[in-house]
């Protein structure tokens, strides 16, 4: 079964900045314009990883009107998530952002993704958790591993997941023959 | 009239410059001629000396007469905002005593001492690109010593970037902005000012209460501004304001206490158990008309 995350493309952010600082809103929107033109010329991808490589600070501002307003529009469609980001106050300042706008962001350590930005709901959080701590998840799997949780309900859980920005998901066939939902973690 | 403002002879710090001013309203209808006076031994602090370039500037804005009269001359505290560049952004039209600077020391001696960043002008047509690294760069350099400095840096870039690029984004000011840094090693403290003679965060904030914030429509103008640095609030509504809100919390983690001076009140925050809080700020209103958002922040030096 081919993986949606296979269709991945880096976007550097630091070749669509004029200077190795992103600073204030103005700049940002500038920038948003460049990473815009990128993402719809690649009409196909369904996920970015964004590379900070380069990049030595953005402002909460700046932070705001890139990587997050990016991820907000596409939300449910397209994925973005961050990739080469170390330094903590850059992380603090696109996690301000993030959590300001409610659009979660993952964020690649190595081989660990963590979401930062918005936390999800406490019903959510364990669902989360296994969508990150593998390349895709269903429903059942989630369901048959919990005692008292409906699929329906594991269901409506990775739906919100979807809907709120943390997750993807594409149709698949469901052993039973008919429709399902195979939600992925991004990037 | 004529509004006089004498300055003791002191440290003028935010403090003293209201209580000199609080006397006399230098921008009442009725005053046409304002004269600062500056008395041998008064020594002007870096935040009150932008504030004054700024409230001196919009005075000159109105055709009002304005006079600055420095009693030690150039060896007084003249001299220092000569140093800081004050004369090279002072309105062609305001009268200096006993004369203007011959040179500008600030273009002299530009980026010359680490403890001290000459005053820079924050104006949307010419965006100096540099202005947070060099303000950083100055506060490292004398902050090294404290424990936390290695993160201080990019916290104190990130306050410096946000609270210059608010003006550019809020103050819809035709006046221009002033940003400027001094350390004061007796005090074991540093400096860093902002001021910008636009719309106050109230005049635009206030407007948008009803329609983005009914809850906190009424609040006081204190309690309001304390919510803008604790919450972030924007009248564009609640995605935007993360700016002030996030400097703030930065500038909470780095013990660093808060001043601001709206049009005709003065909040000062000192941080307590990890926030700015109403209750413990010390609050001044009905104080004498001064256009725009003044921002300062202190820094303990080494703790």
């Amino acid at each position: 079964m081919a993986s949606m995350n296979e269709n991945v493309r880096m976007l550097t952010l630091r070749e669509l900045m004029n200077r190795p600082e992103g600073w204030g809103r103005e700049q940002g929107r500038e920038v948003y314009q460049r990473l815009l033109r990128s993402v719809e010329g690649s009409a196909g991808t369904m996920v970015f990883k964004i590379s900070m490589r380069g990049v030595q600070r953005v402002d909460i501002s700046f932070a705001s009107e890139t990587i997050v307003e990016l991820a907000r529009r596409y939300r449910g469609t397209k994925g973005f998530c961050v990739v080469d980001l170390s330094d903590p106050d850059l992380i603090e300042n696109i996690d301000a952002a993030a959590a300001r706008k409610a659009q979660p962001l993952t964020v690649w350590q190595g081989k660990w993704p963590r979401v930062i930005g918005p936390a999800p709901t406490q019903g959510c959080r364990e669902a989360l958790d296994l969508a990150l701590a593998r390349p895709q998840v269903r429903a059942a799997e989630f369901a048959m591993g919990k005692k008292d949780m409906s699929i329906a309900n594991a269901s409506m859980k990775f739906k919100q997941l979807w809907e709120q920005g943390f997750l993807l998901r594409r149709e698949s066939a469901a052993d039973t023959g008919g429709v399902e939902f195979v939600y992925q973690r991004i990037g | 009239m004529q509004c006089v403002v004498r300055f003791p002879a002191k440290w003028v710090d935010a403090s003293s410059f209201e209580a000199a001013l609080c006397s006399s309203g230098p921008h009442d209808p009725t005053s046409f001629e304002v004269a600062f006076e500056f008395p041998i031994g008064c020594k002007v602090m870096v935040d009150t000396g932008i504030r004054l370039l700024s409230l001196v500037n919009q005075l000159a804005s109105t055709t009002r007469r304005v006079r600055l009269d420095f009693e030690e001359g150039e060896t007084g505290t003249m001299g220092y905002l000569d140093r800081m560049g004050f004369f090279d952004y002072l309105a062609d039209d305001v009268e200096v005593l006993p004369s203007r600077p011959f040179y500008s020391a600030a273009e002299l001696h530009r980026g010359g001492n680490a403890a001290l960043v000459e005053i820079a002008r924050i104006s949307a047509s010419e965006r100096d690109e540099e202005l947070p690294t060099r303000l950083t760069d100055a506060l490292m350099q004398s902050c090294h010593a404290r424990p936390d400095a290695d993160e201080l840096r990019g916290a104190a870039w990130t306050i410096f970037a946000e609270l210059i690029d608010n003006i550019f984004s809020h103050s819809g000011t035709r006046l221009d902005g002033y940003a400027a840094l001094q350390v004061y090693p007796g005090g074991n403290r540093l400096l860093v000012a902002v001021s910008d003679s636009g719309l106050g965060i109230m005049e635009t904030l206030r407007p948008a209460l009803n329609t983005e914030f009914p809850r906190l429509a009424g609040l006081s103008d204190t309690n309001l501004l304390v919510e803008v640095f604790r919450q972030g609030l924007s009248r564009h509504g609640p995605d935007r304001g993360c700016g002030l809100k996030g400097s703030a919390a930065k500038a909470i983690k780095f013990n660093a206490d808060l001043d601001v001076r709206l049009p005709n009140q003065r909040v000062f925050l000192r941080p307590a158990r990890g926030a700015y809080e109403a209750h413990k700020a010390y609050c001044h209103e009905g104080l004498s008309l001064l256009w725009g958002t003044h921002i300062a922040f202190a820094f303990k030096l080494a703790s």
